[in-house]
């Protein structure tokens, strides 16, 4: 079996499926992206967490997600290897 | 690989959400004689410049020719388009102008009252305008679009674009502005499975019969009336917050939706029209960042169907968990997307027929009302035609059947609620106690 992803590889996966979502040019989304600020709207966030469980096989829908986890692509990454190790 | 007809490259074709937008202003005018009509209201510290106004009106007039056409149908393709009026013959967008007394400001609510209940003189008009001066220090420019041409988002960046043209920054924009549409002839097997998918979805949110309000008598004229009321910026990011914390994720449309729900439910115990579930339809935006200009004409956004059932006593967080549940079920099953490719496909019926079609489908019970919550807003500036801009409000239009809107938009960091409803579907007493019920719910 495969070893579990590092929240490093995570954010650079990440970074790509945003910037695949808002059409945006290679680059642009770096783990300390402040998400929010990219304009991401309710259709895409949804999409990027049907992404999220699709990849990582974490539903951080059912898990939940605090205020903070959405503040940036680290912090998401984060929340995602946490639901995956709990 | 897809080819396009020279000529056909310099239309505009309807997509598969502006065709739907087309099947349901149809119904909405045979059901009352008012089409899917809505206003845009800027208010400004100050007096607008009936000249400088009409100038920047005419400039947009002139280089956006296409806000004065109708839909016209390509008889090679079958496919329907936005037709442009002949170069020579572009018309004026109408503005009519009021001025108040300050002790009569209050009229200022009945005048765009009045002029949203007022069909567009003929089918090339789609904008008209209203300009109430009150007291000689406030103005009121209200805007009347037609939801064929403009959706919500793209009516408040009119009013930007008109801001801009009085800036002179016009040649700027209008190339950005995307004026025509290739008519999507390609991906027929994706789209026959669209047309599938969709089929199965409509069935399954009509498995339960759907309550809702009366509509009145077909056929006869009736007027949309409005009640109205906002958050503070300290409200606003309150609820938005609490609506993450409800959810467990940072979306508030589902909590917003449970909380008009639970307020109808409060206020219309009994519908009139008894059924197993109260089906909501909503809206998201469906414009990238930095899309504004190029997505400004015509409409951008998903529908969806969210239900609650009528049979349990939910509390309002259930019913958000269970409409975020759903939301999340309708993007695994891309049912936005799916909607606008079979609505490309569906374009070759035309609008009278599909209206006829999705009246037997849903025997004349789409939803109980329609909800949309925008967070997003087409006119981000906090100054227009040299004025500061004090508010910006919509009075929505409210598609019949079902005849009853709940909407919130955005603007300055707060909410603006509204309710939009078919006189006779529900009382004037009842709409503001809905309103109320709507915002105390919201703010606890």
């Amino acid at each position: 079996m495969p070893d579990a992803p590092t929240a490093e590889i995570i954010q650079q996966q990440l970074c790509t499926e945003i910037q695949t979502l808002l059409s945006l040019k290679s680059g642009s989304v770096k783990s300390d992206t402040h998400l929010p600020s990219l304009g991401i709207d309710s259709l895409r966030f949804v999409s990027l967490l049907l992404v999220i469980e699709q990849k990582f096989g974490v539903n951080l829908m059912k898990a939940g997600l605090k205020p903070d986890d959405t503040k940036s692509v680290r912090n998401l990454a984060s929340a995602i290897v946490a639901r995956r190790s709990a | 690989m897809s080819f396009s007809l020279p000529y056909s490259a310099h239309r505009r074709y309807l997509t598969g959400i502006d065709w739907i937008v087309g099947a349901l202003d149809r119904s909405a005018r045979k059901a009352i004689g008012l089409g899917g009509f809505s206003q845009a209201i800027i208010e400004l510290d100050g007096v607008v410049d009936e000249k400088t106004l009409r100038a920047a009106l005419d400039q947009i007039s002139r280089r956006i020719p296409l806000i004065h056409g109708r839909v016209a149908r390509d008889w090679l393709n079958l496919a329907p388009y936005w037709k442009a009026p002949p170069n020579a013959d572009v018309p004026q967008v109408p503005l009519r102008v009021v001025d108040l007394p300050e002790e009569r400001a209050g009229d200022a609510e009945r005048l765009f009252d009045e002029h949203v209940n007022v069909p567009f003189e003929s089918r090339w008009q789609h904008l008209r305008c209203l300009l109430v001066h009150i007291g000689g220090r406030r103005s009121r420019l209200g805007m009347l679009f037609d939801h064929r041409l403009l959706d919500a988002f793209g009516a408040e960046a009119i009013f930007r674009l008109i801001d801009l043209a009085w800036r002179g920054q016009l040649d700027e924009i209008v190339p950005l502005i995307r004026q025509t549409e290739p008519a999507h002839l390609d991906h027929w097997r994706r789209r026959l499975a669209s047309g599938k998918t969709l089929n199965r979805y409509l069935h399954r949110l009509n498995e339960r019969s759907v309550c809702g309000l009366k509509m009145p008598v077909p056929g006869l004229k009736r007027r949309i009336r409005f009640q109205h009321d906002s958050m503070t910026p300290e409200q606003s990011a309150e609820f938005a917050s609490k609506a993450a914390d409800e959810i467990g994720v940072p979306i508030i449309l589902p909590s917003a939706a449970a909380r008009a729900i639970a307020a109808m439910r409060q206020v219309v115990p009994a519908p009139p029209l008894p059924g197993d579930q109260c089906l909501v339809f909503t809206s998201a935006t469906n414009r990238l960042p930095g899309q504004e200009w190029e997505k400004l004409l015509f409409n951008h956004f998903a529908l969806m169907g969210l239900s609650a059932r009528q049979d349990v006593t939910q509390s309002t967080a259930e019913i958000a968990a269970d409409l975020r549940d759903q939301f999340f079920e309708h993007m695994r099953l891309q049912i936005p997307f799916v909607m606008q490719d079979a609505g490309a496909l569906g374009r070759i019926c035309p609008v009278w027929l599909a209206s006829r079609m999705m009246n037997a489908l849903f025997g004349g019970r789409f939803c109980s009302f329609y909800f949309a919550c925008l967070r997003e807003t087409g006119f981000p500036g906090d100054s227009f035609l040299g004025l500061p801009a004090i508010g910006l409000i919509h009075k929505p239009l409210a598609f019949a059947p079902p005849g009853m809107n709940i909407c919130m938009t955005w603007f300055a960091n707060h909410f603006n609620l509204v309710i939009s409803y078919v006189e006779g579907v529900i009382s004037d007493v009842s709409a503001a106690k809905l309103l109320h019920i709507f915002k105390t719910s919201l703010l606890r």
